[in-house]
């Protein structure tokens, strides 16, 4: 399985990355990392590029809705990439929120998989699950 | 800051330097240099000869060296998968190898382009890491089938590669240019791209002539230009970063340092090189005049000057200078935000913007501030002013021919 994971945006914060690299690797994927300061297009192309089956974006700094809400509309301009699993999580909102509002609101924008605030490995153990799932449904 | 005429550039021994450009051409001797407008009803070596030929037949013919950009440049389209990476790459590398890009190709939209009708020099393909396969299909035969082309380069995917090459005849096949951590592996094209620039050089008649004058290596103009960027300060008081303009009479080629862009792109250059192909002004006059037309602000530039659009009909001095004026304005837009290229710089982290080429005997450093000026005024609206440094002698072609001939 190809992984392809970055910061979106403006987001510097890069302890996350790291670790998520490391970890994604620990679980046995092949890890494309684009680190900090990444575009939603570069995610996208990334994806085309590589022939990743997930897209795991991070966000830390506050900026995640802005670029969730494009998410759709971007990813409409790629042929390849409608069976691409979305991931995102990190601090999704300005403040603590509320998981049970974000959730829905960013499956809204394309993700299939959202971890407001929620712990790394907790968040992988969900994506190997929802790829386990997909596989034999 | 202006250029410092105390420190000539070191005496180049007894050495004969010269530039043959698609409107000049210059000659450089240790004491003097000189330009001339070339008489196109001659041929280069005729046009040489007539101007210049007490000043040459001075020198042995090992002494004499001499580049060229007189034939304009190979060009080639790129097609490609992605903008960010597969495209963005090889952009980066055929200009670094001092080649320019007539079109670039998305393959998922590959049906949606039209086929230029111009001979292509080279057709490059790229797209994919190695470890991703069965990108390129039919719809990639039948576009190259429809191209007219002298060369075509593959350097995606080396999965795809033998089904690539069992499609489209000719094919030559190189290391893919993305690793498997989508970083860019330069040297297999870029090193493909310039023994074709060289080659084409010397393949061209009127090139081939002035062989009978030298017997060294006639080399491209951006190359010579590329290997005298770390030396600039041995000429010039240059306040780094920097980029430098060669507004020629075809094209216009900017050489920016890496720290001047925020790319994912890691190279081991110390200075990209970006050309925009018809932007000059004598042969690519028309087309300059055109992209400034469709430039919003061009018109509050030209009423800053003091002259109306009535000058783009004209053809004196006077409208060579306006023109000039405009072409650095244009190109300062390409390169920032407000008419992004492939890449932008940062603009206001610049010191000094070094100008060479023709430009330099037309206008005065006066005359390039005030454009910088205006630019970073209404674009960016900012108060910096990079100094303007003119590039009036060549020192940094000579400095880049002789660079090259001491590396030898
Ligand atoms: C260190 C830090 C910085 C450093 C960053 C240094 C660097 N290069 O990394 C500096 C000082 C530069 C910085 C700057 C800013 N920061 Co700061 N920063 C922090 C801080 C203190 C720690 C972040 C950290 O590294 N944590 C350790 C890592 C391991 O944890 P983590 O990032 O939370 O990631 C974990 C989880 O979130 C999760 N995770 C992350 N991504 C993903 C993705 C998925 C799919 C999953 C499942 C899980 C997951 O996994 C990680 C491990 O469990 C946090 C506060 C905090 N205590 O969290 C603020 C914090 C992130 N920063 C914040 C802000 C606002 C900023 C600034 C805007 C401040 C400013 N006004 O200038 C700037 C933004 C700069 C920019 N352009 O991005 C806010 C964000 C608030 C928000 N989202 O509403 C925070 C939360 C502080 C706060 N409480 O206000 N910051």
């Amino acid at each position: 399985m190809k992984v392809v994971t970055g910061v979106v945006g403006n987001d510097i914060h890069v302890v996350a990355n790291r670790l998520i690299d490391l970890s994604l690797r620990a679980r046995g994927f092949d890890v494309f990392n684009l680190g900090v300061n990444t575009y939603l297009e570069e995610f996208f192309d990334a994806a085309v590029e590589t022939g990743a089956d997930v897209i795991l974006i991070s966000s830390l700094n506050g900026e995640a809705e802005g670029w969730g809400r494009e998410v759709r509309a971007i990813k409409s301009r790629y042929k390849t990439l409608d069976d691409i699993i979305m991931m995102i999580g990190g601090n999704l909102v300005v403040g603590s929120g509320n998981a049970e509002d974000i959730e829905p609101r960013y499956k809204n924008y394309g993700f299939d998989i959202v971890c407001h605030q929620i712990d790394l490995n907790t968040g992988l153990d969900m994506l190997e699950e929802f790829i386990k799932e997909r596989n034999n449904p | 800051m202006s250029q410092n005429v105390d420190k000539q550039p070191e005496q180049a021994g007894n050495k004969l330097f010269i530039d043959v450009g698609s409107t000049y051409f210059k000659v450089s001797t240790p004491t003097s240099i000189e330009q001339h407008f070339r008489d196109f009803n001659k041929t280069i070596l005729d046009d040489l000869m007539h101007k210049c030929g007490s000043t040459v037949d001075q020198f042995a013919k090992e002494d004499i060296y001499i580049c060229s950009s007189a034939n304009g440049g190979l060009s080639t389209l790129l097609i490609g998968i992605t903008n960010s990476f597969s495209i963005k790459y090889a952009t980066n590398i055929a200009f670094n190898s001092g080649i320019n890009i007539i079109d670039t190709v998305l393959l998922q939209n590959i049906e949606e382009y039209s086929i230029p009708s111009d001979l292509i020099d080279v057709v490059i393909i790229v797209g994919g890491t190695d470890s991703h396969g069965n990108i390129f299909n039919d719809s990639l035969y039948n576009y190259v089938q429809q191209l007219n082309y002298s060369n075509i380069v593959y350097v995606g995917t080396q999965q795809d590669a033998a089904r690539v090459q069992e499609n489209i005849p000719g094919l030559v096949v190189l290391p893919n240019i993305i690793d498997d951590r989508l970083h860019i592996v330069e040297e297999h094209l870029k090193e493909y791209l310039t023994n074709l620039y060289q080659q084409d050089i010397e393949g061209k008649e009127d090139i081939k002539h002035l062989y009978e004058k030298t017997a060294n290596q006639i080399f491209s103009t951006p190359y010579i230009v590329n290997k005298a960027l770390p030396l600039i300060d041995a000429s010039f008081t240059v306040a780094n970063p920097f980029i430098l303009l060669d507004i020629g009479g075809a094209t216009t080629d900017v050489h920016y340092s890496k720290d001047l862009v925020d790319e994912n792109i890691v190279t081991e250059n110390e200075y990209d090189r970006l050309v925009f192909k018809k932007l000059g002004v004598y042969k690519s006059r028309q087309s300059l005049i055109f992209a400034a037309k469709n430039n919003e602000f061009v018109y509050e530039l030209l009423m800053h000057l003091k002259v109306t659009e009535n000058i783009f009909n004209e053809h004196d001095e006077k409208a060579t200078k306006i023109l000039m004026q405009l072409a650095i304005f244009l190109v300062l837009c390409k390169m920032s935000h407000y008419r992004k290229a492939y890449i932008t710089l940062k603009l206001l982290s610049i010191n000094s913007i070094v100008f060479t080429g023709g430009i330099t005997k037309v206008l005065s450093v006066a005359e390039v501030e005030d454009i910088i000026a205006f630019f970073y005024k209404k674009i960016l609206t900012s108060d910096h002013k990079p100094t303007a440094i003119l590039d009036t002698n060549y020192d940094i072609w000579t400095l880049g021919a002789k660079e090259k001939n001491l590396c030898r």
